[in-house]
């Protein structure tokens, strides 16, 4: 019984050790640092994670702020094949901005939205992530698609 | 005949103390021309602080190479530290006028956001801005 708790007790701080974060960044080219500007750039096969969505592009750009000794991620731009996996959804662009205050991510340029069940196209995405709304707009404005899904689960 | 005596080597022994005196007096004035070369200073187990832009930064290695008085090499284990990162590499070049230090072996680096991991770096103090270079693989906390 001892031995079993003690397996127990050190498989589990194994796995805890080696385990990913919930959030990371990854580059194939460079990150570059500036805590002067307190922001981060990423270049070449960028893979950005954190505890909403996991996201894919060229070029990131990521402005932080301190709190509490800790840096944390305010705006995240990402640039030039743009690939955003949101639960069941890819969201596809040229370029997006998350804002983590509203918790929305903008995607604008060759956008589309894809899901089990749909593949919408047009120039702009507007994804509220609270609310679960999503807006696509077209490149001249005409046609509005607005989608609105299921809002009784909070993300 | 005693008191002559006595007169001359009074004389000479005078002349001999203003001829010692000029001596001194022309090799004491004379311009220091020689050159000195330095030297490549190497110091194990080193560690120090220097005083950059960005604060107070802990420097130390395995083995500290002085290269000359603007060039240090950091060879073997050596790591950096102040109050933004902890880098932890190897074979780390540092210049020390213009701030910059770098390498292009595997470092480490610990920050107020998280853990880093790529294939070398440079650091641009005087500008707050390192380059991080390869893979990088970035776990935020």
């Amino acid at each position: 019984m001892i031995n079993k708790f003690f397996l127990y007790l050190i498989l589990s701080i194994f796995f805890s050790l080696t385990s990913y974060s919930d959030s990371y960044l990854k580059a194939g080219d460079t990150l570059i640092w500036d805590s002067g500007n307190k922001n981060y750039t990423a270049n070449g096969d960028v893979e950005f994670k954190n505890e909403k969505f996991i996201a894919y592009s060229d070029k990131m750009i990521a402005n932080y702020i301190e709190e509490n000794n800790k840096e944390i991620f305010t705006i995240v731009e990402l640039f030039d094949n743009v690939v955003i996996e949101f639960k069941d959804e890819i969201f596809r662009g040229n370029h997006a901005i998350y804002t983590r205050d509203d918790n929305t991510i903008i995607l604008t340029g060759d956008v589309s939205i894809e899901s089990p069940t749909r593949l919408l196209t047009g120039y702009e995405l507007i994804a509220d992530i609270d609310n679960n709304k999503r807006i696509l707009n077209s490149a001249d404005n005409e046609s509005l698609v607005e989608v609105l899904l299921d809002n009784d689960e909070k993300n | 005949m005693i008191s002559y005596l006595r007169n001359k080597i009074l004389n000479t022994l005078i002349i001999l103390f203003l001829g010692i005196q000029v001596f001194i007096h022309f090799y004491n004035q004379k311009p220091l021309t020689k050159e000195f070369s330095q030297k490549t200073i190497t110091v194990e187990n080193f560690s120090s602080i220097v005083l950059s832009k960005s604060g107070i930064t802990k420097i130390g290695s395995e083995k500290l190479n002085k290269i000359d008085d603007n060039n240090i090499f950091l060879e073997g284990k050596s790591y950096l530290e102040n109050r933004e990162y902890k880098i932890y590499g190897s074979n780390i070049s540092i210049k020390i006028a213009e701030e910059i230090s770098n390498s292009n072996d595997p470092v480490k680096v610990i920050n107020s956001m998280g853990k880093l991991k790529a294939k070398g770096f440079e650091n641009l103090d005087y500008e707050s801005i390192i380059i991080f270079k390869g893979d990088i693989e970035f776990i935020i906390d």
